[in-house]
């Protein structure tokens, strides 16, 4: 088996989970950010569980030339 | 108490250009400017705005008198913009009941090819003739054109109805409640008077000055977005799509709109440096200098109207306010503000004028109970908010703070440039539906929301086209009952239907597939079209429907004579 990530939208309301995305960093300083970012990739990266799945979508987010 | 007469200037504070060229009515004096009596008015609408206008000729095609002051002698704003310039199916089929909509057709432009794009990148593109739900009405998605046009063919339509009476060069000076009823001070040309009324609308847009005056409680946001509007004749065609930059390489990066309307007039807003100076980032000069970088230095531009504008959003907590026994109701931007995207403010405008005028119309007509009104604030309130909460939204994306903000939004534009998922993240604006009611008091306890139908067309027993929207007319301000009648009857319902018709509760009208039958009124719908826009996938046996196209009940069961005479009941104003 050989999960690919979801490259549609999965979200049930895009908009506002932006919006409570944008909420958590209101009052955030620059290093709490990214803290917060860090904490909720690592809360995120364990829901999707899978290794393979989780290497691709690093590969996603690396920005291409 | 007074106000300045700014108070009206609905934020465009100065503006260049040629300008429209708008009608002008003459003055009305009221004889109460010689008798020195008091009037007294069942309904006094103050502003003839775009939702004030509305109001006053639903009520006039309703046949109920009532009266309308505007403090200039013109529609729109003196020598100013196009304003509102989108106008959603749910308007266009509202336009379409008060007879004005072959005119806006006509006039305005269809469109519905958008396209997104961030600096010299398409991000996305959506052709609104692909998207099924626009399909069921009669009505386009949407049709563009200047604000001022629709105002001037509802003033022309109003004269046509009668029953409304505007009275242009009237301005409310102080309010006041005297004897348990709102009384108004209201200057004219040729002196003042005075005037009581049981109703009063306050259409008087986003400076409203009843807030003061009756202490109305609101919650309200300001930001730092600045933006210029430009409205432009080329002597080149651009194509009739609506194209958005979320950061134009020909404005600093920052965002532009441009959507065609009538007379070959494009608008063009572009989104200036927060807290930019209006005067200068307005100034013709630096328009010319903008417009030559978006469209080439060769193309020649004839400006029509240029202006500055900001935004905030805000919402009365309350739709009405009681003034003694008078009560007012706050429509419009009177009742709410939100920022222009996704063309959420007059459009919405419309639907309160629409969804208050048959009620009012009931009320005064004797056909329902005062208890009526108070819906009003339960489903536009409702509708208010959401409102706010989408313009809201795309507010914050288009003009996000500097730091996590703005690193989100470019993550979410790279990404959008080659996955879809993020494309729906993009948020240039979420159109204006017509917004669905879940917590009204009058709809039937069963249906888990009240929508809006669209004006779905049918065949009558001859043949020849017709629509929902002409039902409506003929139900003239009752509640709408369609009864399919294809599956055989229960006695029961047809007693009640026929009780209720009688005692002029409601209108109904048979509905078959296949063919005519021994119904006096009745239609054919041979694809089963309106079972369809009143939203069941299962068999129908009958609907109820509101003067406004809201669905007020609907029941699959035919032994439900109980249900639909709660239903009405509901609609009447009784308590549940």
């Amino acid at each position: 088996m050989n999960t690919r990530p979801a490259l549609h939208n999965q979200l049930s309301d895009p908009d506002g989970f932006y919006e409570a995305l944008l909420d958590a960093h209101d009052g955030l300083d620059g290093q709490a950010s990214a803290e917060f970012n860090a904490r909720l990739i690592l809360i995120l990266a364990n829901q999707i569980g899978d290794q393979s799945l989780l290497l691709q979508c690093l590969e996603l987010a690396k920005k291409q030339a | 108490m007074s106000f300045s007469p700014a108070s009206f200037n609905h934020g465009y504070e100065f503006s260049q250009g040629t300008g429209y060229s708008l009608p002008e009515y003459e003055a009305v004096i009221p004889d109460a400017v010689h008798t020195g009596q008091t009037e007294h008015h069942d309904i006094l609408i103050v502003g003839g705005g775009l939702t004030g206008l509305t109001l006053a000729c639903s009520l006039a095609q309703l046949g109920v008198s009532c009266v309308l002051l505007d403090e200039d002698n013109t529609v729109g704003v003196k020598g100013a913009s196009s304003r509102g310039i989108c106008y959603t199916q749910k308007s266009l089929e509202i336009f379409d009941k008060l007879g004005i909509y072959e005119r806006i057709r006509s006039k305005g432009i269809q469109w519905s090819v958008g396209r997104t794009y961030a600096g010299q990148d398409e991000i996305y593109h959506f052709d609104l003739k692909a998207q099924g739900h626009f399909s069921l009405s009669e009505q386009p998605a949407f049709v563009n054109i200047q604000q001022f046009y629709n105002e001037g063919f509802l003033v022309e339509r109003i004269g046509q109805l009668g029953h409304a009476q505007i009275r242009w060069n009237n301005r409310v000076t102080a309010f006041e409640v005297t004897n348990q009823l709102a009384c108004f001070s209201i200057s004219t040309p040729s002196g003042p008077y005075t005037a009581t009324a049981d109703f009063i609308i306050d259409a008087t847009g986003s400076r409203s000055p009843f807030h003061d005056w009756l202490g109305v409680q609101k919650t309200s946001k300001k930001g730092d977005d600045r933006w210029c509007i430009a409205d432009v004749r080329f002597n080149t065609h651009p194509p009739k799509e609506r194209h958005t930059w979320i950061e134009a390489p020909f404005n600093d990066n920052r965002a532009v709109w441009q959507h065609l309307m009538a007379d070959d007039v494009w608008r063009i807003d572009y989104q200036m440096a927060p807290d930019a100076d209006p005067a200068v980032v307005s100034s013709e000069a630096q328009v010319r200098e903008r417009l030559a970088r978006q469209f080439g230095q060769d193309t020649k531009v004839e400006i029509v109207w240029v202006g500055p504008y900001a935004y905030r959003s805000e919402c009365v907590d309350r739709m009405s306010a009681s003034a003694g026994q008078s009560e007012v109701f706050f429509i419009g931007d009177s009742a709410k503000v939100v920022s222009p995207f996704g063309a959420r403010g007059g459009n919405t405008g419309i639907a309160d004028a629409d969804n208050l005028a048959w009620k009012l119309a009931a009320v005064v007509q004797g056909r329902a109970q005062r208890t009526l009104l108070t819906s009003y604030h339960a489903e536009r309130h409702e509708a208010a908010v959401t409102n706010v909460l989408i313009t809201n939204r795309t507010a914050r994306f288009l003009r996000p703070k500097d730091g996590m903000e703005r690193v989100f939004r470019n993550a979410t534009i790279d990404l959008a440039k080659k996955h879809a998922f993020a494309r729906g993240l993009v948020n240039t604006g979420r159109m204006a539906v017509a917004n669905p009611y879940s917590r009204s008091p009058i709809t039937a306890p069963d249906l888990p929301q009240s929508h809006s139908v669209q004006n779905v067309a049918f065949k009558w027993t001859d043949g020849s086209a017709g629509q929902l929207n002409q039902l409506l007319q003929w139900a003239a301000g009752m509640p709408l009952l369609l009864l399919w009648i294809d599956q055989p009857l229960q006695g029961d319902i047809l007693r009640c239907v026929q009780q209720l018709t009688q005692n002029h509760s409601l209108r109904a009208v048979a509905v078959s597939q296949r063919k005519p039958s021994a119904w006096r009124e009745q239609i054919i719908d041979p694809q089963g079209l309106l079972a369809q826009a009143c939203g069941s996938n299962q068999p129908t046996c009958w609907a109820l429907i509101r003067p406004d196209s809201y669905l007020a009940a609907r029941s699959t069961e035919h032994r439900s004579a109980a249900a639909l005479r709660q239903a009405i009941a509901a609609l009447q104003g009784a308590q549940p």
